[in-house]
């Protein structure tokens, strides 16, 4: 399959002395779902936010849908940005708008400026959103303000705004951190759904080691600013995760253990 | 009682074994430089007030008479109030102009002051031109409306004009602060979402700003009404801007018709009351939608 992205030699270095990535390489194929992990501070959440240049680069060469991202315009970056769509660890709504309108919102880089503006949407794009909602189980709560919201569902929000972008990724930073377990296997299950049945490639950011192992189709260890793994979650060892987490990662290398074990 | 805390402070500092913990509510009491240096002007400030009325040079004047003088007039103010020189409709339609000159520079005002709030909003804008606006607005906030219509009044001539762009530009400034701190409290979160969903900046704007601080910015706009409708009254005596204001000035100042006065008195007083009820309703209707 060819590959969606292309991370070429990326670097990224926050004023004189901080470098959150160095020299990152990798690539992602299209409707592939695939995990990052690392320790706090690895450089995880910066090494997404280049991919759709939220930060820029310092260096290095970013390839999406054939195209250098870093090269691009202001007015391209835009065009490019709608067919990334971004969720977040706090979901980033506006809180007094109603579901449905949050979710629209991800057709704002499609529309004209002045439309955009009056919150003008065609029938089509309400249906659209309907359609995804459904999908996402908020059928009933279209209406509802999004402060008003749990958490679960306010990140099921989130995803239908960046699907209604028609996006060809998604970038997950974090996306069940801040849930209960219940809900973030709802939103899990949503998001490999998402990934094996609309075609749409998944770049997530997690903490939890188990449940990037148990959904991903391949594993990217940062430590450091460095990617240390890059494969199948089958092929992850213990060692990996010692290099992934440094050594105060006895407790999750335990972990790790249990589920290879089962 | 506060001299003796200090006491039992310094005493406790002094000898650790007294009190082996910190007293948190007692150092939250002790003295820092802010606290003495507001006492110390209050303090001044009444000896300065008791020392003018002892000096005072009260000769002339007989103070059971003056006082008596005085309560007369009020009496005669509020208790027989009448209107001679024009008719009650007439003072509703006055009423209504002061209004409408109130609602005006308001109106004009919150327009300008929207699109200036959003510039100088830091998490909207380039830090150089939030600090110029906030700069300039209160450089403009910090002289009385009052000033600056006198101040438009040598170009445009006393009257309605200089009222009116006096009174705007005062309502810009005011309402530019109340706008940018309500739009810069908006959580930067939901403004990048936008961003990378590849909207732009006015798409945001309406999209996301300004849902968010809608209600702050009714409350304030509502609140800079009410003071528009008092420096209205105010400029229509001291600018001849027209209305009710007008009408009390020339009462008190032409005709000398103190009954005048008192009438015209309780037509400002029932419309700032109805104004506060009004703007009481709104907010709670606000508070329940927002
Ligand atoms: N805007 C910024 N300015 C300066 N330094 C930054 C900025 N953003 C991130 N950094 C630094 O870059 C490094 C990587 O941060 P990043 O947020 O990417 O880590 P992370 O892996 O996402 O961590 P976490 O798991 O805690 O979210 C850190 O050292 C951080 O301090
Ligand atoms: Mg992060």
């Amino acid at each position: 399959m060819a590959a969606l992205l292309e991370v070429n030699h990326v670097s990224k270095q926050f004023g004189k002395d901080t470098k959150a990535l160095k020299d990152v390489h990798f690539s992602v194929a299209e409707g592939e779902f695939v995990s990052i992990i690392g320790p706090s501070g690895a450089g995880k959440s910066t090494l997404l936010r280049c991919i759709n240049r939220m930060v820029d680069a310092t260096s290095g060469e970013i390839i999406f849908d054939n195209r250098n991202v870093l090269d691009l315009k202001k007015k391209e970056l835009k065009t490019i940005r709608t067919k990334i769509g971004m969720v977040f660890q706090h979901y980033n709504l506006v809180n007094r708008l109603s579901v449905i309108e949050n979710a629209l919102h991800g057709k704002l880089g499609n529309k004209s400026a002045l439309a955009g503006v009056l919150g003008l949407y065609s029938i089509d794009e309400k249906e659209e959103a309907m359609k995804i909602l459904n999908a996402l189980g908020l059928a009933d709560l279209i209406y509802k303000r999004a402060d008003q919201l749990s958490g679960g569902q306010k990140q099921r929000v989130g995803i239908a705004r960046a699907l209604l972008q028609n996006p060809r990724m998604l970038l997950c930073d974090e996306p069940i951190a801040s849930l209960d377990p219940g809900s973030a296997k709802v939103i899990m299950d949503h998001l490999k759904n998402i990934s094996t049945n609309w075609g749409i490639t998944i770049l997530v950011n997690l903490h939890q080691v188990d449940v990037a192992l148990k959904y991903s189709d391949r594993i990217i260890g940062i430590n450091n600013g460095q990617v240390v793994y890059n494969g199948s979650p089958k092929n992850l060892t213990k060692d990996d995760i010692q290099l992934i987490y440094g050594s105060e990662a006895e407790d999750l290398i335990f972990d790790v253990g249990g589920i290879h074990a089962s | 009682m506060e001299a003796n805390e200090q006491m039992t402070n310094v005493s406790s500092a002094t000898d650790p074994f007294l009190k082996p913990y910190p007293d948190k509510r007692l150092k939250s009491r002790a003295w820092n430089k802010s606290l003495v240096v507001m006492r110390t002007t209050l303090l001044l400030l009444t000896v300065l007030t008791v020392y003018a009325f002892v000096s005072f040079d009260y000769k002339e004047v007989d103070f059971k008479e003056a006082a008596l003088g005085t309560l007369t007039n009020i009496k005669v103010m509020f208790l027989e109030p009448h209107l001679k020189h024009f008719t009650f409709l007439q003072a509703v339609h006055q009423v209504f102009v002061t209004l409408g000159l109130a609602f005006l520079t308001t109106l004009f005002g919150g327009l300008i002051a929207v699109l200036l709030g959003l510039l100088a909003a830091e998490n909207l804008s380039s830090r150089r031109v939030s600090l110029l606006i906030k700069g300039l607005v209160s450089f403009i906030r910090a002289v009385p409306t009052v000033l600056w219509v006198l101040i438009f009044a040598v170009a445009a001539g006393l009257g309605s004009v200089a009222a009116v762009i006096g009174m705007t530009f005062h309502s810009v400034s005011y309402l530019v602060k109340a706008y940018s701190e309500s739009f810069e409290e908006l959580d930067r979160g939901a403004i990048e979402a936008l961003q990378a969903s590849g909207a732009n900046w006015w798409q945001i704007v309406f999209q996301a700003v300004i849902p968010s601080s809608l209600t702050y910015m009714i409350s304030w706009t509502f609140l800079r009404f009410e003071i528009n409708f008092a420096v209205a009254v105010a400029m229509g005596a001291a600018a001849g801007a027209g209305g009710i204001g007008f009408d009390m000035f020339m009462a008190s100042n032409f005709y000398l018709d103190i009954r005048e006065i008192g009438a015209i008195t309780y037509f400002i007083l029932i419309l700032a009351i109805l104004l506060e009820v009004f703007g009481a309703g709104l907010k709670k209707k606000l508070k329940v939608n927002g």
